[in-house]
Protein backbone atom coordinates (compact mmCIF):
# COMPACT_ATOMS: atom_id res chain seq x y z
CA UNK A 1 0.00 0.00 0.00
CA UNK A 2 2.03 2.73 -1.16
CA UNK A 3 3.42 5.06 -3.82
CA UNK A 4 6.35 4.84 -5.22
CA UNK A 5 8.51 6.82 -7.87
CA UNK A 6 11.61 5.27 -9.46
CA UNK A 7 14.32 7.42 -11.13
CA UNK A 8 11.54 9.22 -12.90
CA UNK A 9 12.32 11.48 -15.42
CA UNK A 10 10.30 13.67 -17.27
CA UNK A 11 10.94 16.52 -20.01
CA UNK A 12 8.36 18.72 -22.29
CA UNK A 13 10.85 19.76 -25.85
CA UNK A 14 14.47 20.51 -23.95
CA UNK A 15 12.86 21.66 -20.80
CA UNK A 16 13.49 18.35 -17.97
CA UNK A 17 11.17 19.16 -15.46
CA UNK A 18 11.73 16.12 -13.77
CA UNK A 19 15.21 14.42 -13.13
CA UNK A 20 15.53 10.77 -11.61
CA UNK A 21 12.83 12.16 -9.00
CA UNK A 22 12.72 8.82 -6.60
CA UNK A 23 10.46 8.77 -3.48
CA UNK A 24 7.98 6.87 -1.64
CA UNK A 25 4.90 7.55 0.29
CA UNK A 26 3.63 4.60 2.97
CA UNK A 27 0.19 4.24 3.76
CA UNK A 28 -1.58 6.73 5.85
CA UNK A 29 1.22 8.95 5.58
CA UNK A 30 0.91 13.02 4.96
CA UNK A 31 3.54 13.99 2.17
CA UNK A 32 3.71 17.63 1.41
CA UNK A 33 5.52 18.77 -2.00
CA UNK A 34 7.26 22.16 -1.59
CA UNK A 35 9.24 23.97 -4.06
CA UNK A 36 9.19 26.95 -6.01
CA UNK A 37 6.68 27.49 -9.10
CA UNK A 38 7.01 26.02 -12.02
CA UNK A 39 9.72 23.44 -10.23
CA UNK A 40 7.12 20.49 -11.57
CA UNK A 41 4.95 19.91 -8.53
CA UNK A 42 2.04 19.28 -10.42
CA UNK A 43 3.82 17.45 -13.19
CA UNK A 44 4.69 15.45 -10.32
CA UNK A 45 0.88 14.52 -9.32
CA UNK A 46 0.17 13.99 -12.51
CA UNK A 47 2.26 10.94 -13.00
CA UNK A 48 0.70 9.41 -10.30
CA UNK A 49 -2.54 9.13 -12.01
CA UNK A 50 -1.27 8.39 -15.32
CA UNK A 51 -2.28 12.16 -16.67
CA UNK A 52 1.81 12.34 -17.92
CA UNK A 53 4.10 9.36 -18.60
CA UNK A 54 7.48 9.54 -17.35
CA UNK A 55 10.26 9.69 -20.32
CA UNK A 56 12.08 6.80 -18.29
CA UNK A 57 11.56 5.18 -14.28
CA UNK A 58 8.44 4.12 -13.10
CA UNK A 59 5.45 4.95 -10.98
CA UNK A 60 4.14 2.65 -8.86
CA UNK A 61 0.97 2.36 -6.98
CA UNK A 62 0.63 -0.75 -4.68
CA UNK A 63 3.17 -2.12 -6.78
CA UNK A 64 2.10 -1.58 -9.95
CA UNK A 65 3.79 0.27 -12.57
CA UNK A 66 0.76 2.91 -13.51
CA UNK A 67 2.58 3.70 -17.02
CA UNK A 68 2.29 0.05 -18.01
CA UNK A 69 -1.50 -0.13 -17.27
CA UNK A 70 -4.42 -1.10 -19.91
CA UNK A 71 -7.12 1.09 -20.06
CA UNK A 72 -9.05 -1.23 -17.73
CA UNK A 73 -6.10 -1.52 -14.73
CA UNK A 74 -5.28 2.59 -15.19
CA UNK A 75 -8.94 3.16 -14.36
CA UNK A 76 -9.07 0.60 -11.70
CA UNK A 77 -5.99 2.40 -10.09
CA UNK A 78 -7.68 6.04 -10.91
CA UNK A 79 -10.68 4.97 -8.44
CA UNK A 80 -8.32 4.70 -5.66
CA UNK A 81 -6.97 8.01 -6.31
CA UNK A 82 -8.63 11.44 -5.93
CA UNK A 83 -7.06 14.53 -7.78
CA UNK A 84 -7.73 17.47 -6.68
CA UNK A 85 -6.55 19.83 -9.58
CA UNK A 86 -4.66 23.11 -8.68
CA UNK A 87 -7.28 24.74 -10.97
CA UNK A 88 -11.01 24.13 -9.61
CA UNK A 89 -11.59 22.15 -13.02
CA UNK A 90 -15.44 21.61 -12.29
CA UNK A 91 -18.11 21.32 -14.97
CA UNK A 92 -19.28 24.01 -15.77
CA UNK A 93 -22.22 22.81 -17.12
CA UNK A 94 -23.37 21.04 -14.47
CA UNK A 95 -24.50 22.49 -10.61
CA UNK A 96 -22.65 21.62 -7.54
CA UNK A 97 -24.47 18.92 -6.52
CA UNK A 98 -23.99 17.30 -9.84
CA UNK A 99 -20.58 18.27 -9.60
CA UNK A 100 -19.78 16.35 -6.61
CA UNK A 101 -22.33 13.40 -6.90
CA UNK A 102 -20.46 13.06 -10.95
CA UNK A 103 -17.28 10.35 -9.14
CA UNK A 104 -20.32 8.08 -7.39
CA UNK A 105 -22.67 7.77 -10.23
CA UNK A 106 -19.98 6.79 -12.64
CA UNK A 107 -20.04 2.47 -13.57
CA UNK A 108 -16.79 2.38 -11.96
CA UNK A 109 -17.78 3.57 -8.72
CA UNK A 110 -20.95 1.35 -8.84
CA UNK A 111 -18.86 -1.85 -9.76
CA UNK A 112 -16.62 -0.76 -6.82
CA UNK A 113 -18.94 -0.85 -4.01
CA UNK A 114 -21.17 -3.61 -5.77
CA UNK A 115 -24.63 -1.92 -5.96
CA UNK A 116 -25.58 1.77 -6.91
CA UNK A 117 -26.28 4.37 -4.19
CA UNK A 118 -29.65 5.71 -4.11
CA UNK A 119 -30.49 9.10 -4.78
CA UNK A 120 -30.98 9.52 -1.08
CA UNK A 121 -27.56 8.12 -0.22
CA UNK A 122 -25.97 9.81 -2.92
CA UNK A 123 -27.48 13.77 -1.19
CA UNK A 124 -26.57 12.60 2.27
CA UNK A 125 -22.93 12.03 1.07
CA UNK A 126 -22.90 15.13 -0.83
CA UNK A 127 -23.57 16.92 2.27
CA UNK A 128 -21.31 16.18 4.05
CA UNK A 129 -18.71 16.49 1.85
CA UNK A 130 -20.18 19.82 1.53
CA UNK A 131 -20.04 20.35 5.23
CA UNK A 132 -16.24 18.74 5.50
CA UNK A 133 -15.12 21.75 3.36
CA UNK A 134 -17.00 24.16 5.47
CA UNK A 135 -19.73 25.06 2.79
CA UNK A 136 -23.77 25.38 2.85
CA UNK A 137 -25.99 23.72 1.37
CA UNK A 138 -27.60 26.24 -0.25
CA UNK A 139 -25.28 26.41 -3.25
CA UNK A 140 -25.81 23.21 -4.03
CA UNK A 141 -28.09 24.10 -7.28
CA UNK A 142 -25.86 27.17 -7.98
CA UNK A 143 -23.49 26.44 -11.06
CA UNK A 144 -20.01 26.40 -10.61
CA UNK A 145 -19.73 30.04 -12.43
CA UNK A 146 -21.98 31.47 -10.18
CA UNK A 147 -19.44 30.66 -7.18
CA UNK A 148 -16.14 32.46 -5.72
CA UNK A 149 -12.70 31.30 -7.06
CA UNK A 150 -12.00 29.98 -3.36
CA UNK A 151 -15.79 28.23 -3.29
CA UNK A 152 -15.11 26.55 -6.72
CA UNK A 153 -12.05 25.18 -4.68
CA UNK A 154 -13.56 23.56 -1.95
CA UNK A 155 -16.65 22.29 -4.34
CA UNK A 156 -13.82 20.39 -6.19
CA UNK A 157 -12.39 19.29 -2.83
CA UNK A 158 -15.43 17.87 -1.70
CA UNK A 159 -16.36 16.65 -5.19
CA UNK A 160 -12.49 14.34 -4.65
CA UNK A 161 -13.66 13.55 -1.47
CA UNK A 162 -17.49 12.00 -2.69
CA UNK A 163 -16.00 8.50 -3.73
CA UNK A 164 -13.72 8.92 -0.76
CA UNK A 165 -10.81 7.26 -2.33
CA UNK A 166 -7.64 5.94 -0.47
CA UNK A 167 -5.12 8.09 -1.74
CA UNK A 168 -5.19 12.06 -2.09
CA UNK A 169 -3.63 13.68 -4.36
CA UNK A 170 -3.76 17.87 -3.34
CA UNK A 171 -2.46 19.93 -6.16
CA UNK A 172 -2.70 23.48 -3.68
CA UNK A 173 -5.68 22.41 -1.85
CA UNK A 174 -5.60 25.85 -0.09
CA UNK A 175 -3.92 28.33 -2.47
CA UNK A 176 -6.41 31.03 -2.48
CA UNK A 177 -8.36 30.74 0.25
CA UNK A 178 -8.44 32.54 3.74
CA UNK A 179 -6.55 31.46 6.79
CA UNK A 180 -9.80 30.07 8.52
CA UNK A 181 -10.64 27.98 5.66
CA UNK A 182 -7.19 27.07 4.96
CA UNK A 183 -6.81 25.32 8.69
CA UNK A 184 -9.98 23.75 8.15
CA UNK A 185 -9.19 21.77 5.14
CA UNK A 186 -5.63 21.12 6.92
CA UNK A 187 -7.39 19.45 9.63
CA UNK A 188 -9.54 17.71 7.11
CA UNK A 189 -6.09 16.27 5.69
CA UNK A 190 -5.28 15.48 8.88
CA UNK A 191 -8.12 13.58 10.34
CA UNK A 192 -8.45 11.64 6.71
CA UNK A 193 -5.23 10.02 7.34
CA UNK A 194 -5.17 9.13 11.15
CA UNK A 195 -8.71 7.93 11.27
CA UNK A 196 -9.34 6.22 7.97
CA UNK A 197 -5.68 5.58 6.75
CA UNK A 198 -6.04 7.81 3.84
CA UNK A 199 -2.69 8.59 2.38
CA UNK A 200 -1.89 12.47 1.21
CA UNK A 201 0.22 14.01 -0.96
CA UNK A 202 -0.22 17.46 -1.00
CA UNK A 203 1.32 19.88 -3.02
CA UNK A 204 1.83 23.34 -1.22
CA UNK A 205 3.91 26.59 -0.98
CA UNK A 206 2.77 26.65 2.40
CA UNK A 207 5.94 25.60 5.07
CA UNK A 208 3.40 26.71 7.67
CA UNK A 209 0.94 24.07 7.10
CA UNK A 210 3.64 21.70 6.02
CA UNK A 211 5.27 22.05 9.57
CA UNK A 212 1.77 21.29 11.15
CA UNK A 213 0.44 18.32 9.59
CA UNK A 214 3.05 16.73 7.60
CA UNK A 215 4.76 13.33 7.95
CA UNK A 216 7.27 13.90 5.83
CA UNK A 217 8.46 17.01 3.53
CA UNK A 218 9.43 16.83 0.15
CA UNK A 219 11.27 20.12 -1.43
CA UNK A 220 11.57 20.28 -5.20
CA UNK A 221 14.18 21.73 -7.12
CA UNK A 222 15.09 22.17 -10.68
CA UNK A 223 13.68 19.05 -11.15
CA UNK A 224 15.77 17.01 -8.52
CA UNK A 225 14.74 16.10 -4.68
CA UNK A 226 16.37 18.53 -2.39
CA UNK A 227 15.28 17.36 0.96
CA UNK A 228 12.81 14.48 2.17
CA UNK A 229 12.49 14.69 5.64
CA UNK A 230 10.35 14.71 8.53
CA UNK A 231 9.48 18.01 10.15
CA UNK A 232 12.42 18.34 12.58
CA UNK A 233 14.97 16.97 10.15
CA UNK A 234 13.79 19.74 7.84
CA UNK A 235 13.93 22.25 10.16
CA UNK A 236 17.64 21.23 10.45
CA UNK A 237 18.55 21.57 6.76
CA UNK A 238 21.18 23.49 5.41
CA UNK A 239 20.14 23.82 2.27
CA UNK A 240 19.77 27.99 0.98
CA UNK A 241 16.14 27.28 -0.18
CA UNK A 242 14.59 25.28 2.60
CA UNK A 243 16.50 28.12 5.12
CA UNK A 244 14.21 30.73 3.02
CA UNK A 245 11.07 28.95 2.92
CA UNK A 246 11.65 28.31 6.89
CA UNK A 247 12.54 32.08 6.99
CA UNK A 248 9.17 32.72 5.50
CA UNK A 249 7.21 31.05 7.33
CA UNK A 250 8.76 31.95 10.85
CA UNK A 251 8.29 35.96 9.58
CA UNK A 252 4.40 35.08 9.73
CA UNK A 253 3.92 32.66 12.25
CA UNK A 254 4.32 33.26 15.99
CA UNK A 255 7.00 31.13 17.13
CA UNK A 256 5.17 29.70 20.29
CA UNK A 257 2.69 27.78 17.15
CA UNK A 258 5.88 26.39 16.34
CA UNK A 259 8.34 23.84 17.57
CA UNK A 260 10.32 26.49 19.40
CA UNK A 261 13.14 24.37 20.46
CA UNK A 262 14.13 23.16 17.70
CA UNK A 263 13.89 26.14 14.68
CA UNK A 264 15.67 28.83 17.38
CA UNK A 265 19.23 28.43 15.81
CA UNK A 266 17.47 28.82 12.31
CA UNK A 267 15.10 31.65 12.83
CA UNK A 268 16.19 34.87 11.28
CA UNK B 1 2.52 18.76 -46.78
CA UNK B 2 3.70 15.85 -44.32
CA UNK B 3 2.07 18.01 -41.54
CA UNK B 4 -1.61 18.27 -43.70
CA UNK B 5 -1.26 13.86 -43.59
CA UNK B 6 -0.43 13.81 -40.31
CA UNK B 7 -3.01 16.10 -39.33
CA UNK B 8 -5.30 14.21 -41.10
CA UNK B 9 -4.14 10.44 -40.26
CA UNK B 10 -4.71 11.96 -36.59
CA UNK B 11 -8.00 13.01 -36.82
CA UNK B 12 -8.98 10.14 -38.52
CA UNK B 13 -7.22 8.05 -35.87
CA UNK B 14 -9.86 10.28 -33.49
CA UNK B 15 -12.75 9.29 -35.22
CA UNK B 16 -11.83 5.58 -35.24
CA UNK B 17 -11.30 5.72 -31.97
CA UNK B 18 -14.38 7.59 -31.04
CA UNK B 19 -16.40 4.93 -32.81
CA UNK B 20 -14.83 2.52 -30.79
CA UNK B 21 -15.58 3.91 -27.62
CA UNK B 22 -19.52 3.88 -28.66
CA UNK B 23 -19.63 0.22 -29.41
CA UNK B 24 -16.97 -0.77 -26.10
CA UNK B 25 -19.46 1.03 -24.30
CA UNK B 26 -22.35 -0.99 -25.64
CA UNK B 27 -23.72 2.78 -26.77
CA UNK B 28 -26.41 5.02 -24.85
CA UNK B 29 -28.45 6.78 -26.69
CA UNK B 30 -30.14 9.19 -24.20
CA UNK B 31 -27.37 12.07 -24.02
CA UNK B 32 -27.10 11.92 -28.32
CA UNK B 33 -30.39 12.40 -28.17
CA UNK B 34 -29.99 15.65 -26.34
CA UNK B 35 -27.22 16.88 -28.02
CA UNK B 36 -28.77 16.19 -31.98
CA UNK B 37 -32.28 18.02 -30.50
CA UNK B 38 -29.62 21.08 -28.91
CA UNK B 39 -27.20 21.03 -32.31
CA UNK B 40 -30.83 21.15 -34.35
CA UNK B 41 -32.49 23.85 -32.38
CA UNK B 42 -29.13 26.20 -32.12
CA UNK B 43 -28.82 25.80 -36.25
CA UNK B 44 -32.46 25.83 -37.10
CA UNK B 45 -33.06 29.29 -37.77
CA UNK B 46 -29.75 29.98 -39.49
CA UNK B 47 -30.69 26.72 -41.78
CA UNK B 48 -34.17 27.78 -42.69
CA UNK B 49 -33.10 31.72 -43.50
CA UNK B 50 -30.13 30.53 -45.25
CA UNK B 51 -32.14 27.47 -47.05
CA UNK B 52 -34.30 30.00 -48.36
CA UNK B 53 -32.07 32.47 -49.56
CA UNK B 54 -30.22 30.09 -51.55
CA UNK B 55 -33.35 28.12 -53.16
CA UNK B 56 -34.59 31.93 -53.67
CA UNK B 57 -30.94 33.19 -55.50
CA UNK B 58 -30.51 29.90 -57.60
CA UNK B 59 -33.50 30.33 -59.23
CA UNK B 60 -33.22 33.99 -60.39
CA UNK B 61 -29.54 32.68 -61.81
CA UNK B 62 -30.94 30.10 -63.12
CA UNK B 63 -33.54 31.72 -64.70
CA UNK B 64 -31.64 33.98 -66.45
CA UNK B 65 -29.60 31.44 -68.02
CA UNK B 66 -32.35 29.12 -69.01
CA UNK B 67 -34.56 32.01 -70.72
CA UNK B 68 -31.91 32.83 -73.26
CA UNK B 69 -32.25 29.25 -74.52
CA UNK B 70 -36.36 29.38 -74.03
CA UNK B 71 -35.67 26.05 -71.66
CA UNK B 72 -37.44 27.53 -68.48
CA UNK B 73 -39.44 24.64 -68.38
CA UNK B 74 -36.61 22.97 -66.76
CA UNK B 75 -35.98 25.54 -64.07
CA UNK B 76 -37.67 23.34 -61.41
CA UNK B 77 -35.99 20.51 -61.99
CA UNK B 78 -32.97 21.88 -62.40
CA UNK B 79 -32.77 23.77 -59.42
CA UNK B 80 -34.43 21.34 -57.29
CA UNK B 81 -31.11 18.81 -58.84
CA UNK B 82 -28.66 21.26 -57.92
CA UNK B 83 -29.71 22.53 -54.62
CA UNK B 84 -30.35 18.99 -53.22
CA UNK B 85 -27.50 17.31 -54.80
CA UNK B 86 -24.63 20.18 -54.34
CA UNK B 87 -25.58 23.76 -52.84
CA UNK B 88 -27.82 21.93 -50.01
CA UNK B 89 -25.31 19.62 -48.51
CA UNK B 90 -22.43 21.92 -48.71
CA UNK B 91 -24.54 25.29 -47.46
CA UNK B 92 -25.52 22.71 -44.74
CA UNK B 93 -22.26 21.18 -43.72
CA UNK B 94 -20.21 25.02 -43.79
CA UNK B 95 -23.39 26.33 -41.52
CA UNK B 96 -22.95 23.81 -39.48
CA UNK B 97 -18.93 24.40 -39.47
CA UNK B 98 -19.29 27.95 -38.79
CA UNK B 99 -21.96 27.45 -35.98
CA UNK B 100 -21.77 24.07 -33.94
CA UNK B 101 -18.33 23.22 -35.11
CA UNK B 102 -16.35 26.35 -33.43
CA UNK B 103 -18.76 26.15 -30.27
CA UNK B 104 -18.16 22.63 -30.03
CA UNK B 105 -14.14 23.00 -30.35
CA UNK B 106 -14.35 26.02 -28.05
CA UNK B 107 -16.07 24.28 -25.50
CA UNK B 108 -14.40 21.30 -25.81
CA UNK B 109 -11.00 23.35 -25.53
CA UNK B 110 -11.87 25.20 -22.77
CA UNK B 111 -13.16 21.77 -21.09
CA UNK B 112 -9.10 20.40 -21.76
CA UNK B 113 -7.35 23.43 -20.94
CA UNK B 114 -9.26 24.01 -17.92
CA UNK B 115 -8.38 20.20 -16.71
CA UNK B 116 -11.73 19.21 -16.52
CA UNK B 117 -11.40 16.58 -19.12
CA UNK B 118 -8.46 15.20 -16.74
CA UNK B 119 -11.00 15.92 -13.73
CA UNK B 120 -13.53 13.87 -15.61
CA UNK B 121 -10.90 10.98 -16.33
CA UNK B 122 -9.77 10.85 -13.08
CA UNK B 123 -13.37 10.20 -11.41
CA UNK B 124 -13.35 6.86 -13.06
CA UNK B 125 -15.16 8.22 -16.72
CA UNK B 126 -14.11 7.73 -20.00
CA UNK B 127 -14.07 11.99 -21.38
CA UNK B 128 -14.56 10.47 -25.08
CA UNK B 129 -17.41 8.65 -24.22
CA UNK B 130 -18.71 11.19 -21.68
CA UNK B 131 -17.91 14.50 -23.56
CA UNK B 132 -17.18 13.42 -27.51
CA UNK B 133 -19.68 10.72 -28.34
CA UNK B 134 -23.09 12.44 -28.03
CA UNK B 135 -21.56 15.41 -29.63
CA UNK B 136 -19.51 13.58 -32.76
CA UNK B 137 -23.10 11.48 -33.41
CA UNK B 138 -25.25 14.31 -32.55
CA UNK B 139 -23.77 16.16 -35.07
CA UNK B 140 -23.45 13.63 -37.51
CA UNK B 141 -27.18 13.54 -37.20
CA UNK B 142 -28.28 16.58 -37.14
CA UNK B 143 -26.53 16.88 -40.20
CA UNK B 144 -28.94 15.01 -41.46
CA UNK B 145 -32.04 16.27 -40.10
CA UNK B 146 -31.00 19.65 -40.97
CA UNK B 147 -30.22 18.91 -44.52
CA UNK B 148 -33.80 17.86 -44.74
CA UNK B 149 -35.38 20.96 -43.51
CA UNK B 150 -32.81 23.20 -45.40
CA UNK B 151 -33.37 21.26 -49.05
CA UNK B 152 -37.64 21.63 -48.05
CA UNK B 153 -37.54 25.37 -47.25
CA UNK B 154 -35.14 25.86 -49.93
CA UNK B 155 -37.15 24.54 -52.88
CA UNK B 156 -40.46 25.85 -51.18
CA UNK B 157 -38.68 29.33 -51.14
CA UNK B 158 -37.29 28.79 -55.32
CA UNK B 159 -40.94 27.84 -55.96
CA UNK B 160 -42.20 31.37 -54.48
CA UNK B 161 -39.76 33.31 -55.99
CA UNK B 162 -40.04 31.67 -59.34
CA UNK B 163 -43.77 32.15 -59.44
CA UNK B 164 -43.55 35.67 -58.26
CA UNK B 165 -40.44 36.60 -60.37
CA UNK B 166 -40.01 34.67 -62.84
CA UNK B 167 -43.83 33.78 -63.85
CA UNK B 168 -43.40 30.27 -63.50
CA UNK B 169 -46.62 28.41 -61.63
CA UNK B 170 -45.97 25.98 -59.17
CA UNK B 171 -47.34 23.39 -61.16
CA UNK B 172 -44.98 24.17 -63.84
CA UNK B 173 -41.86 24.50 -61.30
CA UNK B 174 -42.94 20.33 -60.04
CA UNK B 175 -43.57 18.68 -63.57
CA UNK B 176 -40.11 19.01 -64.70
CA UNK B 177 -38.45 18.01 -61.28
CA UNK B 178 -38.94 13.98 -61.78
CA UNK B 179 -36.88 14.52 -64.71
CA UNK B 180 -34.08 15.07 -63.16
CA UNK B 181 -34.39 14.13 -59.42
CA UNK B 182 -35.03 10.44 -58.52
CA UNK B 183 -34.42 8.72 -54.93
CA UNK B 184 -30.75 8.69 -55.84
CA UNK B 185 -30.38 11.88 -56.17
CA UNK B 186 -31.72 12.45 -52.85
CA UNK B 187 -29.42 9.00 -51.47
CA UNK B 188 -26.82 10.79 -52.80
CA UNK B 189 -27.53 14.35 -50.89
CA UNK B 190 -28.11 12.54 -47.45
CA UNK B 191 -24.86 10.31 -48.12
CA UNK B 192 -22.69 13.94 -48.87
CA UNK B 193 -24.33 15.65 -45.86
CA UNK B 194 -23.25 12.57 -43.56
CA UNK B 195 -19.88 13.17 -44.83
CA UNK B 196 -19.61 16.34 -44.42
CA UNK B 197 -21.16 16.28 -40.90
CA UNK B 198 -18.76 13.42 -40.13
CA UNK B 199 -15.90 16.30 -41.10
CA UNK B 200 -17.32 18.91 -39.19
CA UNK B 201 -18.04 16.37 -36.13
CA UNK B 202 -14.69 14.65 -35.75
CA UNK B 203 -12.48 17.85 -36.91
CA UNK B 204 -13.88 20.05 -34.24
CA UNK B 205 -14.20 17.55 -31.34
CA UNK B 206 -10.87 16.42 -32.52
CA UNK B 207 -9.32 19.81 -31.96
CA UNK B 208 -10.54 21.12 -29.30
CA UNK B 209 -9.94 18.10 -27.15
CA UNK B 210 -6.32 18.02 -28.25
CA UNK B 211 -6.03 21.82 -27.60
CA UNK B 212 -2.86 22.90 -25.12
CA UNK B 213 -2.06 26.30 -23.77
CA UNK B 214 -4.54 28.19 -21.75
CA UNK B 215 -7.17 31.25 -23.83
CA UNK B 216 -4.50 30.99 -26.67
CA UNK B 217 -4.93 27.33 -27.40
CA UNK B 218 -9.06 27.22 -27.32
CA UNK B 219 -9.10 29.87 -29.40
CA UNK B 220 -5.69 28.13 -31.80
CA UNK B 221 -8.14 25.36 -32.02
CA UNK B 222 -11.12 27.24 -33.12
CA UNK B 223 -9.24 28.31 -36.02
CA UNK B 224 -7.78 25.20 -36.62
CA UNK B 225 -11.03 23.26 -36.79
CA UNK B 226 -12.21 25.56 -38.92
CA UNK B 227 -10.15 26.18 -41.72
CA UNK B 228 -9.44 22.00 -41.42
CA UNK B 229 -12.96 21.57 -41.68
CA UNK B 230 -13.45 24.05 -44.81
CA UNK B 231 -10.81 22.79 -46.28
CA UNK B 232 -11.76 19.02 -46.15
CA UNK B 233 -15.14 19.24 -47.31
CA UNK B 234 -14.04 20.93 -50.36
CA UNK B 235 -11.56 17.84 -50.84
CA UNK B 236 -14.53 15.56 -50.01
CA UNK B 237 -17.26 17.89 -52.27
CA UNK B 238 -14.53 17.23 -55.30
CA UNK B 239 -14.00 13.45 -54.89
CA UNK B 240 -17.93 12.62 -53.84
CA UNK B 241 -19.59 14.18 -56.81
CA UNK B 242 -17.42 12.76 -58.88
CA UNK B 243 -17.94 9.61 -57.35
CA UNK B 244 -21.94 9.67 -57.09
CA UNK B 245 -21.68 11.14 -60.70
CA UNK B 246 -19.92 8.20 -61.90
CA UNK B 247 -22.35 6.29 -60.17
CA UNK B 248 -25.19 8.26 -61.13
CA UNK B 249 -24.35 7.54 -64.81
CA UNK B 250 -23.45 3.74 -64.67
CA UNK B 251 -26.98 3.31 -62.73
CA UNK B 252 -29.34 5.36 -64.34
CA UNK B 253 -27.93 6.67 -67.65
CA UNK B 254 -28.44 9.30 -69.91
CA UNK B 255 -30.86 11.86 -67.05
CA UNK B 256 -28.55 10.74 -64.22
CA UNK B 257 -25.74 13.74 -65.35
CA UNK B 258 -24.73 16.19 -63.08
CA UNK B 259 -25.77 19.25 -63.90
N1 LIG C 1 1.61 19.60 -20.57
C1 LIG C 1 2.75 20.33 -20.55
N2 LIG C 1 3.38 20.62 -21.69
C2 LIG C 1 4.53 21.33 -21.68
N3 LIG C 1 5.12 21.79 -20.58
C3 LIG C 1 4.54 21.53 -19.41
C4 LIG C 1 3.32 20.78 -19.32
N4 LIG C 1 2.98 20.68 -18.03
C5 LIG C 1 3.93 21.32 -17.34
N5 LIG C 1 4.87 21.84 -18.15
C6 LIG C 1 6.07 22.57 -17.73
O1 LIG C 1 6.64 21.88 -16.66
C7 LIG C 1 7.13 22.77 -15.68
C8 LIG C 1 6.59 22.38 -14.32
O2 LIG C 1 5.19 22.61 -14.31
P1 LIG C 1 4.30 22.35 -13.04
O3 LIG C 1 2.91 22.68 -13.44
O4 LIG C 1 4.54 20.99 -12.51
O5 LIG C 1 4.83 23.43 -12.02
P2 LIG C 1 4.43 23.60 -10.51
O6 LIG C 1 5.60 23.19 -9.69
O7 LIG C 1 3.14 22.90 -10.25
O8 LIG C 1 4.25 25.16 -10.41
P3 LIG C 1 3.07 26.01 -9.71
O9 LIG C 1 3.44 26.13 -8.28
O10 LIG C 1 3.15 27.33 -10.40
O11 LIG C 1 1.80 25.30 -9.94
C9 LIG C 1 6.70 24.14 -16.11
O12 LIG C 1 7.86 24.81 -16.58
C10 LIG C 1 5.73 23.94 -17.21
O13 LIG C 1 5.93 24.90 -18.20
MG1 LIG D 1 1.24 23.42 -10.06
Amino acid sequence: MSIRFEQVSKSFGTKHVLKQVSFKVERGEILFILGRSGMGKSVTLKHIIGLLKPDSGGVFIDGQNVSQLDDIQLAKVRQKCGMVFQHPALLDSLTVFENIAFGLRTAQYIQLIGHPLSEDDIRRRVCEKLADVNLKTEILDCLPSDLSYGMQKRVSLARTLAPEPEYLLFDEPTTGLDPITTNAINDLIHDLSRKLQVTSLVVSHDMACALKIADRVLVLDQGKILAHADRSTLKLSEEPLIQDFLAETLALIPPAELDVASIGATAP
Amino acid sequence: MIQFFQDLGATSLFFVRVVRTFFATQGNFQPILGQVAFVSLRSLSTVLFAGLFVGAILVLQLDLILAKYDAELFLGGLNTSTVIREVGPLIISFLLAGKIGAFTAAELGTMRVTEQIDAIECLGTNPIQYLVVPRLFGIMISSLILLFIGLLVSIGGAMAVAWFACGITIPEFTSSIPKFVSIGTFVAALFKALVYGTIVATVSCHRGFIATGGARGVGHAVTQASIFTNLYILFANFGLSHMLTLIDTLTEGLMGGSP
